[in-house]
This record gives C-alpha cells, sequence and structure tokens, in this order.
C-alpha cells in the first residue's frame, strides 16, 4: 500500500521456523516472527486494492491494510492501535489462527498472498517487547455485575469489552487455569501459555476477576449465578468429542484427543500428573485429519513415538484449489501442517472398523477403504487392513456443548445441541432465558480462536446494550 | 460546440462524431442543442459508472441514474423532431439483458457496457488504472503483469451471448419483433408493484415514463443521419489541386481565394494526409497554399506535416487549433495601411492544443494564445489574456505586449517575451514559472537546454523566420538591434520543466561516466 509496486517487487516470505529436527527436542514456540524489514516489506507487498477481501475474510474484521501500510511506514504504535481496535487478542490470532484472510487477499487470486499473519505477529509481539499494550481501565463503573461461564477466547474477549466500559465481571472457569481450550487444548509448542498470563494479568488491572475451579453445574448453581448476576455469558465452548464406537473402543490406549493433549500442557506448566498417557516408545495411530489430530501428531512427536499414522476419513483433497471458483473463501485444498512436517504418515478414506487388544490394552487397528460416492461412503471391498497400534488417538471434531450445563440453565437449543441465539438484530446473542447470553463455541459449534473473539465482541455488546440501553462498544 | 464537432468531422469525415453528456436534470435541452450543433451521436453517461482511473469524487458525486437522463433525452429530443437525426447511447453500469431492454424504452438506440466485460475478462475492480500496477493484467504494458492476463475474447463473447439471450426472451415477452420497435415505447414500462417499503412512498415515474405526443412522422429512434455540409468546404478544391503530392509527393504550390464562411479549411486535407501518411506526413512545404482574404473560424486546424498556409488577410478563432507539423503564416493583406504590430491578425485561442509545427502572425493574437500547447512553435507581435495557459511544451515568441495571467498553469515549453518597457512581470502567474533574462550564447550556463540548443540560438531563429515570412518591421529592429534587444527578452521558465530538463541532463551525464 505505502508502495504501489510492492507486490511486483518482493516475494512473500513467512517467518521462519527451527528446524523440525530441533523443535521436536522441547515444547517452545518454534515460529520466529518476521525482522522489521521483512514485516517492512511484507507490508509492502499489499496493493490497497478497491475492496479488501481480507477485511470481511477476517472474522474480527481486522483492519488489515492499514495495519500492513502502517508497518511499511515503520509505525508500529499505531499498527497496534489499529490491530487492537478489532481484536483483544492478536498474539493468539497471530500464532494460532488459520488466516482466512490470506486465503481472500485480492492478491491471492493470481499470486501468493500478503503474509498478513505474519505481520500480526510480528506488530503484537513488539507491542509487547515494548510495553505498549497496556491496562486499560474505565473511567467510571457502572456498577452491574457479570458473570461469563468459560474463559476461552470468547468468554476472555466478552470480559475485556465489558470490563473496559465499567461493569464488573466476573469469569468462571471449571479448570485450575484461565485460557480454556488455548491452555489445554492447544499445545505449547504452537503457543505457549505466558502469552495468556500476562493477558489475564492485564485484564485483572482493567477490573476482570478471575475465578478458577468454578464448574457451573456442578459446584456453582446456574439459578444462583442468574439471582446474583445481572446477566450471565456462557462461553464454555464446544467439548463434546465425537466418539468412535467399534468393537475395542473400551480397551485401554484408545482415547480422545482431550484426554492425551491437556496433560502435557499441564506437565509443561510444572503440575506433576500421575498416569499420563504418553506415546514414548509406542506406534500411535490418530484419528481425525483436522488441527486437534495435528497437535497429537505434534505431541507425539515429542513424547518420542515410535511411529506416528494420521487417518483421515475424507480422500486426500487436492494440492491446489481452483482459485476462480473459490477466492475469497476458505479453500479445501491439501494442507501440511508444521506437526506433519516432524514426521507422520497420513492416509486417506479410511474408516476404522475395531480395535484389537491384549489383556485390556489395545494392540491392533482394523480399518478399510473407503470411497464417497454422490456424498455417501462405501466401503471398498476386501479392502481392510490392520496395523499395530499401542495408542489410538481419536481427533474427529466435537459435536457439541456438553449438554448439562446447557440444560442445568434451561435455555433452548439448535438442531446441532447448540444454545439457541442470533447473532443479529435487536436481541442477539441472547439465549432463550433472559439475561442469559451465549457466545462462542457454545452457540456457534466448534470452531476457530478468531470467530469465538468475534463472538465474544460481539456479545459484550449486546449485554452493554442490554443492560445499558445502549453501547459504545464495536460490533 | 457546432464548432468543435464540423472541425472534428473534418478531420475524420468518415468517423460518428459522438458527445457524451452526464445524466442529470437539464440533460435533455442540452441533448437537443448538442443534436442541433450536428452531433452524429449522443452518449447518455449515468452516475452509476467510471473507470477505476476516475476521481472517487466524480464517481460518488456526479451526475443521475442514467434512466432519468434518458428519459429526459428521449422526450426532449421527440418533441423537437431532432431524435430521428442522432444514435442515442446510454451507459454507466450496464450489466444485463434487462438494462438493454429498459434503456431501449426508454429511448436508447445504443448501449455502452464496460465495467461488465472487463470482469469477464478478469478485472477485480483495484481502481488502479492509472498506476500501471494492474494485478491482472488489463490496465498495464508491464510484460511481467501482463502474463497474469487470463483472459479469453470468448469469455467476452459467451457474456454478450447471454446479454443478447436475455434481451431476446424479454423481447419475446413483450411480443416485439425487431428492437428498433422497442425503443421509446415507455408505455410498456410500470413500477413493479408489491414492494412494501415506506421510502416507495415517494416515488413517481409518471414523468420517465411519459412519451411526448408527436403524431407517426415524428421518429422516436434514428432513421437518418446529420448533414455536416462538407460537400460545400473548401478543402475539396485544395485536395484536388495538391492531389500530385497527396498521391506521389510531388511539391504543389497554388493560390486560392478564402472568406470568413469557409470554416475549418486545410483540415480534411490533413485528413487526406494522415490516411496515407500517418503523423509523420509529408516532407515540410510539399504543399504550398497562398490565401488571400478574412478566414473563417478554424483556419488550419489539426494541420498536417507538409502544408505551408499561406494568408494575405486575417484570422478568425482557433487558427492552427491542434496544429500537427503544418505551417501557418499569416499577414495583413497587401493594401493594408494600418500599423501592423498594432493590429489584431488572429482571434482567439489560436494554435490551442497544438502538438508541432510553426505559426507566424504578423500581428496581435487575442485571447488564450497557445493554451494547451505541447509542442508546436509561434512567434507573434502581441496577445490577449491568459496566454500560454496550461502550456505543456513547445516554444513561444512574443514580440510585443501581453493580457493578464500569462504562463498560468504552464508546466512545459518556453515563452519568450520582448519587454522593453520591463513591464511583463505585471501580466505574468508567476505560480508555476520564473521569469529569467536571456542570455547570450557564449555566457549561457551549461546544463540542459530547451530543445537542446540555447536560447539565443532558438529565439534569433524564431525571428528570422518571422521577418522572413511576413516582413515584419519589429522583428527586423530587434535583429538589427541584436545585441541589445536580447537584453529585452524575458524568458519564461516552467519550474517543473526546469526540474525535469536538470534531472533529464544529470542523468545523461550519469550514463556518460
Amino acid at each position: 500500500m505505502g508502495k504501489v509496486t510492492g507486490f511486483m517487487d518482493f516475494p512473500r516470505v513467512a517467518a521462519e521456523n527451527v528446524p523440525p529436527a530441533e523443535r521436536v527436542k522441547n515444547y517452545k514456540e518454534f515460529v520466529l516472527h518476521l525482522s522489521d524489514e521483512e514485516a517492512k516489506t511484507q507490508g509492502a507487498r499489499c496493493m490497497d486494492c478497491g475492496i479488501p477481501f481480507c477485511n470481511n475474510g477476517c472474522p474480527v474484521n481486522n483492519i488489515i491494510p492499514d495495519w500492513n501500510d502502517l508497518v511499511f511506514q515503520q509505525n508500529w504504535k499505531q499498527a497496534i492501535e489499529v490491530l487492537h481496535s478489532t481484536n483483544n487478542f492478536p498474539e493468539f490470532t497471530g500464532r494460532i489462527c488459520p488466516a482466512p484472510c490470506e486465503a481472500a487477499c485480492t492478491l491471492n487470486i493470481n499470486d501468493d498472498p500478503v503474509g498478513i499473519k505474519s505481520i500480526e505477529h510480528a506488530i503484537i509481539d513488539k507491542a509487547w517487547e515494548n510495553n505498549w499494550v497496556i491496562p486499560q481501565p474505565p473511567k467510571n463503573k457502572t456498577g452491574k455485575k457479570i458473570a461469563i461461564v468459560g474463559s476461552g477466547p470468547a468468554g476472555m474477549a466478552a470480559a475485556q469489552q465489558l470490563a473496559r466500559v465499567g461493569h464488573d465481571v466476573v469469569v468462571l472457569e471449571k479448570n485450575d487455569r484461565i485460557g480454556g481450550l488455548l491452555r489445554y487444548g492447544i499445545p505449547d509448542f504452537k503457543m505457549e501459555k505466558s502469552h495468556i498470563d500476562r493477558r489475564v494479568t492485564q485484564m485483572e488491572a482493567e477490573g476482570v476477576v478471575f475465578k478458577t475451579n468454578q464448574n457451573v453445574g456442578e459446584n456453582v448453581d446456574p439459578e444462583q449465578l442468574i439471582h446474583d448476576y445481572d446477566s450471565v455469558i456462557l462461553a464454555g465452548g464446544a467439548e463434546w468429542p465425537r466418539d468412535l464406537p467399534v468393537p475395542g473402543r473400551e480397551l485401554d490406549g484408545v482415547h480422545f484427543a482431550m484426554d492425551f493433549l491437556p496433560n502435557q500442557n499441564k506437565i509443561v506448566a510444572g503440575d506433576v500428573i500421575k498416569d499420563q498417557i504418553t506415546a514414548t516408545g509406542k506406534n500411535v495411530v490418530v484419528i481425525g485429519g483436522g488441527d486437534t489430530g495435528s497437535d497429537c501428531v505434534g505431541t507425539s512427536n515429542r513424547h518420542g513415538a515410535a511411529s506416528v499414522y494420521q487417518f483421515e476419513l475424507m480422500p486426500q483433497p487436492p494440492e491446489k484449489e481452483i482459485k476462480s471458483l473459490v477466492w475469497p473463501y476458505w479453500p479445501l485444498k491439501m494442507r501440511t501442517s508444521s506437526s506433519h512436517e516432524e514426521g507422520c504418515e497420513r492416509d486417506w478414506s479410511v474408516a476404522t472398523k475395531s480395535f484389537i487388544g491384549e489383556n485390556g490394552k489395545v494392540k491392533e487397528l482394523v480399518a478399510a477403504r473407503v470411497e464417497w460416492k454422490d456424498g455417501k461412503m462405501q466401503e471398498v471391498p476386501n479392502s481392510e487392513f490392520t496395523m499395530k497400534a499401542d495408542l489410538v488417538l481419536l481427533a474427529m471434531g466435537f459435536i457439541s456443548p456438553q449438554q448439562t450445563i446447557l440444560d442445568k440453565f434451561g435455555i433452548d437449543k439448535d438442531a446441532r445441541g447448540n444454545a439457541k441465539a442470533e447473532t443479529e438484530g435487536e436481541n442477539s446473542y441472547t439465549t432463550s432465558r433472559s439475561k442469559v447470553f451465549a457466545a462462542g463455541d457454545m452457540r456457534r459449534g466448534q470452531s476457530l480462536v478468531v470467530w469465538a473473539i468475534r463472538e465474544g465482541r460481539q456479545c459484550a455488546r449486546s449485554v452493554d446494550e442490554f443492560l445499558m440501553g445502549s453501547s459504545s462498544l464495536p460490533r | 460546440m457546432a464548432q468543435l464537432i464540423h472541425d472534428l468531422k473534418n478531420a475524420n469525415p468518415s468517423a460518428s462524431i459522438s458527445v457524451k453528456l452526464v445524466s442529470e436534470t437539464g440533460v435533455g435541452t442540452v441533448a437537443a442543442g448538442v443534436a442541433k450543433a450536428k452531433s452524429d451521436h449522443i452518449v447518455i453517461a449515468g452516475h452509476d459508472g467510471g473507470t477505476g482511473a476516475s476521481p472517487l469524487s466524480s464517481i460518488k458525486h456526479a451526475g443521475t441514474p442514467w434512466e432519468i437522463g434518458l428519459a429526459e433525452t428521449q422526450q426532449t429530443l421527440v418533441l423537437n423532431q431532432l431524435r430521428g437525426r442522432v444514435i442515442l447511447q446510454v451507459d454507466g453500469q450496464m450489466k444485463t439483458g434487462r438494462d438493454v431492454v429498459v434503456g431501449a424504452l426508454l429511448g436508447a438506440d445504443e448501449f455502452g457496457f464496460a465495467t461488465a466485460p472487463l470482469v469477464v475478462e478478469g478485472c477485480i475492480m483495484m481502481r488502479k488504472c492509472h498506476l500501471n500496477t494492474c494485478p491482472v493484467g488489463i490496465a498495464t504494458q508491464d510484460p511481467e503483469l501482463r502474463k497474469r492476463f487470463n483472459g479469453q475474447p470468448e469469455h467476452v463473447v459467451n457474456f454478450f451471448f447471454f446479454i443478447a439471450e436475455e434481451i431476446r426472451e424479454i423481447m419475446a415477452s413483450l411480443g416485439m419483433k425487431k428492437f428498433n420497435d422497442l425503443i421509446g415505447r415507455s408505455d410498456l414500462l410500470d413500477m413493479q408493484q408489491g414492494i412494501d417499503h415506506w421510502k416507495i412512498q415517494g416515488l413517481d415515474f409518471s414523468r420517465i415514463f411519459y412519451q411526448p405526443d408527436m403524431g407517426p412522422d415524428v421518429s422516436r429512434y434514428n432513421v437518418e443521419k446529420q448533414y455536416h455540409g462538407l460537400d460545400k468546404a473548401l478543402d475539396n478544391e485544395i485536395i484536388k489541386k495538391a492531389m500530385p503530392s497527396i498521391e506521389k509527393k510531388e511539391s504543389t504550390t497554388f493560390d486560392i481565394p478564402i472568406t470568413n464562411t469557409n470554416r475549418t479549411v486545410g483540415t480534411m486535407l490533413s485528413h487526406e494526409i494522415a490516411k496515407r501518411y500517418g503523423n509523420d506526413g509529408l516532407p515540410d512545404n510539399t504543399i504550398s497554399v497562398k490565401l488571400e482574404g478574412t478566414a473563417g473560424q478554424s483556419f488550419g486546424a489539426f494541420l498536417a506535416k507538409g502544408i505551408t498556409f499561406n494568408l494575405h488577410g486575417e484570422g478568425n478563432d482557433y487558427v492552427g487549433k491542434g496544429l500537427c507539423g503544418g505551417h501557418i503564416i499569416i499577414r495583413p493583406p497587401q493594401h493594408f495601411k494600418g500599423i501592423e504590430e498594432k493590429n489584431i491578425i488572429v482571434g482567439n485561442t489560436v494554435m490551442y492544443g497544438a502538438t508541432s509545427g510553426e505559426s507566424y502572425f504578423r500581428g496581435i493574437a487575442g485571447e488564450r494564445f497557445c493554451v494547451r500547447n505541447s509542442g508546436a512553435s509561434a512567434v507573434v507581435e502581441g496577445v490577449g489574456n491568459h496566454g500560454c495557459e496550461y502550456m505543456t511544451g513547445g516554444t513561444v515568441a512574443v514580440l510585443g505586449e501581453t493580457g493578464q495571467n500569462f504562463a498560468a498553469g504552464m508546466s512545459g515549453g518556453v515563452a519568450y517575451i520582448y519587454d522593453p518597457e520591463g513591464t511583463f512581470s505585471q501580466s505574468c502567474n508567476p505560480s508555476m514559472v520564473t521569469l529569467e533574462k536571456v542570455a547570450k550564447e557564449n555566457v549561457q550556463p551549461k546544463g540542459a537546454k530547451h530543445l537542446n540548443l540555447s536560447d539565443e540560438t532558438i529565439l534569433k531563429q524564431l525571428i528570422v523566420n518571422h521577418h522572413k515570412y511576413t516582413d515584419s518591421s519589429i522583428a527586423i529592429d530587434i535583429l538589427n538591434n541584436w545585441d541589445t534587444a536580447i537584453g529585452n527578452f524575458v524568458k519564461v521558465m516552467p519550474i517543473e520543466y526546469k526540474r525535469a530538463l536538470n534531472e533529464l541532463h544529470a542523468a545523461t551525464i550519469k550514463e556518460v561516466a
């Protein structure tokens, strides 16, 4: 934008990574951020296109062309201000967002898109380094009390927005640490947890009260919450994992990904865990080809697994999408994550049929190839095979929020079992019960961190409007 | 307007002359005037359009929807029985067959599609057409960017097949066999019913759908051609006499009388030359025409290289407009008894937009002399207000007084003003130019030079020519006292031009080193 020919002059350069052989030795982040000079030239690649699709490709509507230009001018201070104006936590998204903005980049039509994510990463790292991220406590308090159930990105975003306009916000977390899936779902090597801690410190200075070990519906009474607070936001995520009810599922060694991943994060944080599920020296099979599966692969490799396989039910996607058909939307294409680079065999169109065990422990896995015809899955005859498996991790997505909490609040659910609430209109984010709002995965089903932040922000505005009659918060 | 259209028609008699009007209230009256001024073609441009290079203010704030302007134009032209003479085109975000049919029903013969076919070819509306950075290789000459262009003619053809198909379907539903039957049938239009919105309450389309009550003899679409009167032009005779030059490049010399009803003389002749030899024209003085009398407007407009017009008499407005290589000499008639340098010899807007060529005027010119000149040279013995306004190139020598606002917006070329009284600085607009002394050749500082020649050489040559062609007494006086006279000249130097010359010079030095 600052340089009209930037996209012709400079190639896309991604932030450098620590080589796989090095990084699997520890749980540290391995994506290094761009140097100032690199960030400048990457920012110069932005074309100031007439209609910046990135702006709407981004769920939080980051004002991307503006901060690209500011980075080109090396005006980092203003860049973080613009970035923070739409995104509460760029340090999260700059690390773990799949960057739908880059898919929507106009340059992506016939060239490599602008490295938006790496620029975002550089901006927020620079801002923390220079102490530009400081608490913004409200000038006046409203005296309104809000309880937020769940401290994931949706809950945190809503909490920060509401605290900054003067409400007394209490965030209730069922686990022992704040962050939800950011804390216990995403491995440290993708995002170190100190990022959450310093946000929590900032937000506490802004007036947010965080309470851990508060399992609403178990040791906290929903009715009491509704009684004690002026409004309640349900932002508890979609944590009900999809199961694989095949023979042998009950065997020891067949686990949900979310039984496997959190423990490692706790150990990195310094906790002592008895009976940790480890992959050390084992033949690991990860079932499910998504991001959670990838995280299982990366963690297994760091444990020192003997072998790691990953199966996906759907067929292998094409290497390249047909841009004229999908741009500016998120394309279905072959993606190799950083965890795959660290060592993993992948296979597609594979359905697991049963697990075979010995002494109650899983030893083998029986699978078959499948074909997809007219949207229906068919087993390929005589394609059954078995393979060694000492640890099977189920990472096949999440069905919906845990139903018990929604039932205990007595709110309506949509057809997919999520808390029912609209995102547009006068009563956006309100559930069927007065004073009770829902945002994030609990409302929309499993999704991205960046969508959670969007919902948290928008829900905060709805709550503010509900409590005060009007709101100065952005939508 | 009529003169402009006549000039253009002379410049290319086989071309249609089109006038594009912004759709807005009152455009009908303007269009009627344009039709009377003999435009072949009128375009009504709606407010939705605009290229990627046009300023946002124009895109957002200019004009009204084309439907409104078109309806008004059609009604006015039909009422004044002018509609049959012109082709009426409408444009401004035409995208569908429905747009075309609505346009036809409101009175258009033709339809301008621009954005939609560009998008079909791959345009992504970056609005960067003017920066040579079009990332899909459309609005650029950069070979690297053009590699990215992946549009195909077939895509555009296919797009228009769809448009035509939709038009055909709508015509069939209206029971129309021929497209011409559709034109001006606004009675077939109606407001869409059943839209329940408060904003619709104030809408009344009856005046857009109105059809003037004229008899069946009054055409509602284009049926005839404008009569431009080219068959009566003096050029027909000149062309006939100059045929050996035009066809065989032989030199011809002849005399011809002229009167002020002979407008735009020399332009059709230039067209004949340009048709055969392009912008190169013929060698200088191949066709030498001596004319006698008072010329009409646009004497020697667009005069091509190789033609010399030597007029004893006087010029009118627009002498040498768009001059492109020809020579024009105008001096008073032989029986003239006044003092030549005190009398007006040519009118206003002389040498407007000239690109190359030479002219010598033995007397004073009117206002706006050499406006937008970009490369021709001219000698004159005085000018009115606004001389050399917006000039971007060429050389002008004024051997007498100038009017106010000289050199306003002048960004290129050089003007030399003979200023023995030292009053010129008061009439010059200094916003974009500096005034300098004209140095003798041996003392002119080294560095970049206008036309790569010293000021003295350029100026002296112009004055020598002026004397040679016009017998100017001022010229001979100046030449006879050259060493003192040169000190009385002021050089008008545009700041931007000087900067460009210096940069060019610095670059050449660097290259040599």
